[in-house]
C-alpha cells in the first residue's frame, strides 16, 4: 500500500501536468530496454522462488538452498539494472516534478527490493540452520509471496512508468 | 488450544499469568502478554490525552487572543503548536486508546489466551513511544509542518524530524493493527464465526481493516515530502514560506479518514448497552452491518489534495452524506434493548451515559461532515473542517472512557468509581459538543461577533476536555472495590455470544480468576459448548480419536480432586486461602 500511495501520487502528477500540455519526460529519455530486461528477471525468479518452496515442503534442502540462492542472484541483477537505469536517465532529484517523482517511485521499489531480499537471506539462514520442515515451513511461503508482491509492484510499475512514459 | 476443548490450566499455562501486573523494569519492557501491552497503550493514551488537552487550552487561548494575548511567542509556532494539537489528536491520543482497550479486551472476547503475534503487539507499543516523543520534541525544536515565514535549512532538519516521528506512530499503529486483525480473524474460539464475532471485536476488525488501507498512504505521504526536503525543496516546504506539507497531510484530519476513529464507538455502544439493558440486540447482524458500512466509509486516503482537488467530486460528496446513515442505524438499533428493558432505577452507570453520549456526538459529526460536503454552504476549508473533526475525535475519546469504566475489571481487577465516571463523560461529552459546534458555526461565517465568541466557547470546551483527562487518571489511580468474575451481572459480553464462550472467558482469563480449575466451575459446562453451539463447524465427529480424547479435560478427576480439597479444607487439613 506504500508503494501503490507513491505510484497514485505519480500517476496523478503526470495526468495533471499532460492536462496541462506540459512534457512529462523529454523524448528519448526513459527506454523500454533495460526496464524490460529487469522484468523478465523477475519474472524468472517468481519461478525459483516457487522452488524454494516446493523443494522446501518435500524435505530437499539442496534444491531449496540453491532456488533461494538463485532469487536472490536475480534480486542482486535487478539492483543492478534499476542502477544502470537510473543513471542512463541522467535525471537529477530537483529538476522536475517528473525527475523527482521517478526518483522517489524508483528509490521506493529498490528499497521494498533489499527488504525482499533480505527476508529470503533470513529465511534461507534459517532453513540452513535446520528450521522448517513438510509439516512446519510457513516461513518460507511468507518470504515468497512478498517476493511475489515486490514482482508484482514492478509489473504495475514498468506499465505505467515504463511502457505509457 | 480452545477453550471449548482446553481445561483452565491447560489454558492458563499458554500464557502468562492473565492479568498478571509486570513487576520491574525488565518485566514491562519484554512483556508479551496482551493485557500488560494494552496497559501500556491505555497509560500512554492517557498521559498523550492529559497533554494534548493542555495544548488545547493553550491553543484556543492563543485564538482568542485579539486583545494581542501572545501564548506561543509568534504566529509561526502558533501555528505550528496548532498542527501539533490536530495530529496528537487524531494519530496518537484516540489511536493510543483505542489499541489499548482492544489489546486487553478483543483477546478475551473472542475466547484466544494472547493476542497473535504479541512480540510483534510490544513492538508497535514501543515504537509507537518512541515515534510519539519525536514527533512531539522536533515540533518544539523548530520542526512541524512546514513554516510560515519559510523554511530554513535548520527548520528542514527538525521538520524531517517531525515527519519521521509520524512515519514511526504510523508504522507502529499498523503493525498493531496486524495483531489486533490477525486475533479476530484466526484465533476465535471453535463455533464462534465471524458473524458471531462480538461487536467491539468486530469493530475493531474493521478499524484495523480501514488503518491497514489508510495508513499506508500516509507513509508513502511523508516518504515523497522527505525525500522533497532533502533533495529539493521543490514541491512541499518551498523557501519562500509554505503551508503545503501540513496542508498535503491534512487529509488524515478530515473526513473521510477521520472517521475511522468513530468506529470502535459503534462497537463499544453495542457491547454495552445489551448489558445493562439485560436485554439482546434485535439484530447483530444488522449492527454488525452497520459498522462495515461505516468502515467502508471511512476510507479516505484517495481523499488527498495530492489527488487533485477531489472534493468536488460525487463521490467525495457521497461518502460525506452516507456517513451519517450507519451511524444513525446503529445507534436505532441499539435503542432498541434500552427501549424494552429500560434504564435500571438510580444514577445511571458511568460507561451507559458515556457510550450513548459517544453516540450521539459521532451523529453530530457525521451530520456535521454531510453539510461540509453541500458545496453552496463553502464549508470545506474552514474551521468547519475543525469541528467535525473534535466531534468525532471526541465522540471516540468519551466512547472509549466508557469502554475503559465498563471494561475496567477486565483491564486491572477493580471497578472504577461511577461518580468520577459519571463527571468525566459529561466532561468530555460537554468538550466535543462545545468545541465541535463552535468551530462549525465558525465556519458558516454568520458574524465576526459571533465567531469572537465562538472562539471562547471553544476555549472553555478546551478546559472541559482537560478536567476530563485529570477525572480519568484520577479515577484510574482509585480502586473501587475488587470485581468479580462477573461484575456487571451479564449474561454475556454481547448480544449473541453463547453463555458458554463468556463463561468460559471469564473464568480462564478474569484477572480475579484463580489459576487453577475452580472447584464451582459445573463441570458440564465444557461439554454443553461443544455440544450446544449449532455453529461449531470445526467440532470433530463424536467418534474422535483417542489422541484427540486424551486431550479433553478430565473432569471426573477435577471433580474428585475439588471434593477431596473441600473435605480437607473442611477438617482444618489444608488451610483455606484468603480471598
Amino acid at each position: 500500500m506504500v508503494y501503490f500511495g507513491v505510484l497514485a501520487l505519480y500517476l496523478s502528477r503526470r495526468a495533471e501536468s499532460r492536462e496541462l500540455g506540459i512534457e512529462w519526460f523529454p523524448e528519448g529519455v526513459v527506454e523500454l530496454g533495460p526496464s524490460g530486461w529487469i522484468f523478465w528477471t523477475l519474472i524468472m525468479s517468481s519461478f525459483t522462488v516457487q522452488w524454494a518452496v516446493q523443494a522446501i515442503q518435500n524435505e530437499d534442502r539442496p534444491n531449496a538452498y540453491v532456488a533461494l540462492g538463485l532469487t536472490m542472484l536475480f534480486g542482486a541483477a535487478v539492483f543492478n539494472q534499476m542502477w544502470f537505469i537510473v543513471n542512463d536517465t541522467g535525471f537529477a532529484l530537483s529538476a522536475s516534478e517528473a525527475q523527482f517523482l521517478f526518483f522517489v517511485l524508483n528509490g521506493t521499489f529498490i528499497a521494498f527490493l533489499i527488504l525482499a531480499v533480505a527476508f529470503l537471506f533470513l529465511t534461507a539462514l534459517r532453513a540452513m540452520f535446520g528450521q522448517y520442515s513438510p509439516l512446519q515451513n510457513d516461513g518460507v511461503p511468507a518470504a515468497a509471496m512478498f517476493w511475489h508482491t515486490v514482482v508484482a509492484m514492478y509489473w504495475v510499475t514498468w506499465i505505467a512508468v515504463y511502457v505509457t512514459k | 488450544m480452545t477453550m471449548t476443548e482446553s481445561p483452565p490450566t491447560e489454558a492458563a499455562e499458554s500464557t502468562e499469568p492473565a492479568g498478571a501486573v509486570p513487576g520491574g523494569l525488565y518485566d514491562v519492557l519484554t512483556t508479551s502478554d496482551h493485557k500488560a501491552i494494552g496497559r501500556i497503550w491505555l497509560r500512554l493514551g492517557l498521559l498523550l490525552l492529559a497533554g494534548v488537552a493542555v495544548l488545547g487550552v493553550l491553543v484556543a487561548l492563543e485564538d482568542t487572543s485579539a486583545d494581542g494575548i501572545d501564548v506561543f511567542g509568534g504566529a509561526n509556532a502558533a501555528w505550528q503548536m496548532n498542527g501539533l494539537y490536530s495530529f496528537s489528536l487524531v494519530l496518537l491520543v484516540v489511536p493510543a486508546l483505542t489499541i489499548g482497550l482492544a489489546t486487553t479486551v478483543v483477546p478475551m472476547q473472542v475466547g484466544s489466551s494472547n493476542i497473535a503475534f504479541p512480540r510483534a503487539a510490544a513492538a508497535a507499543a514501543w515504537g509507537f513511544m518512541v515515534g510519539a516523543a519525536i514527533m512531539v520534541i522536533s515540533v518544539f525544536a523548530g520542526g512541524g509542518w512546514g513554516a510560515l515565514d519559510g523554511v530554513s535549512g535548520g527548520e528542514a532538519d527538525a521538520i524531517e524530524l517531525t515527519l519521521l516521528g509520524m512515519g514511526m506512530v504510523a508504522s507502529s499503529v499498523l503493525l498493531a493493527s496486524v495483531c489486533l486483525a490477525t486475533t479476530v480473524l484466526s484465533l476465535r474460539t471453535p463455533g464462534m464465526g465471524l458473524t458471531k464475532t462480538p461487536l467491539f471485536a468486530w469493530s475493531i476488525l474493521v478499524t484495523t481493516s480501514v488503518w491497514i488501507l489508510t495508513l499506508p498512504v500516509l507513509i508513502a505521504n511523508l516518504i515523497v515530502i522527505v525525500v522533497d526536503l532533502r533533495g529539493g525543496p521543490l514541491l512541499f516546504g518551498a523557501p519562500e514560506g509554505s503551508t503545503m506539507i501540513y496542508d498535503q497531510l491534512a487529509w488524515i484530519l478530515e473526513q473521510p479518514a477521520v472517521f475511522v476513529l468513530g468506529i470502535p464507538v459503534l462497537g463499544i455502544i453495542g457491547s454495552i448497552v445489551p448489558v445493562v439493558a439485560g436485554s439482546r440486540h434485535i439484530t447483530h447482524a444488522g449492527l454488525m452491518a452497520a459498522i462495515g458500512v461505516a468502515g467502508l466509509l471511512a476510507i479516505g486516503g484517495w481523499s488527498q489534495p495530492a489527488f487533485s482537488d477531489q472534493r468536488d467530486e460525487l463521490l467525495f460528496v457521497a461518502f460525506g452524506l452516507l456517513a451519517v446513515m450507519p451511524v444513525l442505524a446503529s445507534l436505532a438499533l441499539n435503542s432498541l434493548p434500552l427501549a424494552k428493558a429500560g434504564v435500571p432505577p438510580g444514577p445511571p452507570p458511568a460507561q451507559l451515559l458515556g457510550a450513548l453520549g459517544a453516540g450521539l456526538l459521532l451523529l453530530l459529526g457525521a451530520a456535521a461532515g454531510a453539510l461540509r460536503v453541500i458545496d453552496p454552504l463553502e464549508l470545506i476549508g474552514t474551521n468547519a473542517d475543525a469541528g467535525v473533526g473534535h466531534l468525532v475525535a471526541f465522540a471516540a475519546v468519551v466512547g472509549l472512557a466508557a469502554g475503559m469504566w465498563f471494561w475496567a475489571p477486565k483491564i486491572g481487577g477493580h471497578q472504577l468509581s461511577n461518580v468520577l465516571g459519571l463527571g468525566v463523560m459529561l466532561d468530555f461529552m460537554g468538550a466535543g459538543l462545545l468545541m465541535g459546534a463552535a468551530h462549525l458555526l465558525i465556519g458558516f461565517d454568520f458574524a465576526g461577533g459571533l465567531n469572537d465568541a465562538m472562539l471562547w466557547v471553544v476555549f472553555f470546551g478546551a478546559i472541559l476536555a482537560t478536567l476530563g483527562a485529570l477525572g480519568v487518571s484520577a479515577a484510574a489511580r482509585r480502586n473501587e472495590g475488587e470485581a468479580g468474575d462477573d461484575p456487571w451481572v451479564a449474561t454475556r459480553l454481547s448480544g449473541p455470544l453463547p453463555r458458554q464462550f463468556q463463561r468460559a472467558t471469564s473464568s480462564v482469563l478474569s484477572p480475579a480468576s484463580p489459576q487453577k480449575p475452580r472447584c464451582s466451575t459445573p463441570p458440564k459446562r465444557a461439554t454443553a459448548t461443544r455440544e450446544g453451539s449449532p455453529h461449531d463447524r470445526h467440532r470433530p465427529p463424536a467418534s474422535t480419536s483417542a489422541a484427540a480424547s486424551a486431550h479433553r479435560p478430565r473432569w471426573d478427576t477435577v471433580r474428585v480432586g475439588c471434593l477431596c480439597d473441600g473435605l480437607l479444607r473442611c477438617l482444618g487439613a489444608v488451610p483455606v486461602a484468603s480471598g
